[in-house]
């Protein structure tokens, strides 16, 4: 470093700001704490009531979700069963019809 | 360091929230010299790099949870307060009005001691642009590395370097022609 620059650095020594600098921050910051504590959310997720109410109500909807989803599938189920009855009847229909046939010829055979 | 060390426990201790105020006070008692240094010299008006040495530390207290380290403390406080200070000096335009060759001579009593020549330098380092000055206020008073400015700014180390050179040239230019002193080559 040069005689300058040596100049220069004694020139920009740091200052130390006022003696109650500290203090005044660390009011501010007390402050800014508290009127964060105060906002709308904070006060929400803290009191007891409402936090249990919000559970509660994030509780239902996650049963509720559950629950519809379940009678979806019973409904989509039963549905199923029903056109696989049908099909079977017909089916049966049919070949209680082919087996007659097949009788009649035998005996005009005989 | 006793100090340093018990603000970095209690910083691991808090992360999940804002600052515990013990630590955080040992931290603001630690570093508003460097703070309030770096915003008066960029302003230079006591209630305005007060403001902003304050308005620093808040942010501080409000984003305790992401430091890392004392060094990245440092490096945070230096970074906000440089950025903070530049952007009041531009709201205020106080620099624009005041050029290099317009600042007030030194009186004839400056001359007679060292002491006025740290006041004259210290105008004189007022009166660069806002670039040089941030880059000269963070090599000489804080005596960072070119490197460590060039993160602190956003800027190339190149780019650091030759603000640097410039600031420096037009400083012994003014020295040596008020003052009648020599210049001498600065390596950066």
């Amino acid at each position: 470093m040069t005689p300058f620059e040596e100049e220069l650095k004694q020139a920009l020594k740091r200052q130390e700001p006022a003696a109650d600098f500290t203090a005044r921050v660390l009011a501010r910051c007390a402050q800014e704490d508290a009127k964060a504590r105060s906002g709308f959310w904070h006060v929400f997720w803290t009191a007891p009531a409402w936090r249990l109410s919000a559970v509660a109500a994030a509780l239902l909807l996650v049963a509720g979700g559950t629950a519809y989803q379940q009678h979806e599938r019973e409904v989509r189920g039963m549905a199923a069963k029903r056109q696989l009855i049908l099909a079977m009847r017909i089916a049966g229909t049919k070949l209680q019809e082919v087996q007659q046939r097949v009788q009649e010829s035998i005996e005009v055979a005989q | 360091m006793a100090g340093l060390l018990a603000a970095t426990t209690s910083m691991a201790a808090t992360r999940e929230g804002q600052a515990a105020l013990p630590a955080f006070a040992t931290a603001v008692e630690m570093h508003k010299a460097m703070v309030y240094s770096i915003a008066w010299q960029l302003l230079h008006d006591r209630l305005a790099a007060d403001e902003i040495a304050q308005d620093v530390f808040l942010q501080l207290h409000k984003n305790w949870a992401r430091i890392q380290s004392p060094a990245h403390m440092v490096f945070w406080l230096r970074r906000v307060a440089t950025h903070r200070a530049i952007d009041a000096a531009r709201k205020r335009k106080t620099q624009a009005e005041t050029s290099l060759e317009e600042t007030d001579e030194p009186t004839v009593l400056e001359r007679v001691h060292d002491s006025f020549l740290a006041s004259y330098l210290k105008r004189m380092v007022a009166s660069l642009p806002e670039k040089q000055r941030s880059v000269i206020v963070l090599r000489y008073q804080e005596e960072m590395e070119l490197e460590e400015i060039a993160k602190v700014l956003d800027m190339n180390v190149s780019t650091v370097k030759t603000q640097i050179g410039r600031a420096l040239d037009l400083l012994r230019g003014k020295v040596s022609r008020k003052l009648g002193r020599g210049t001498d080559n600065d390596a950066i």
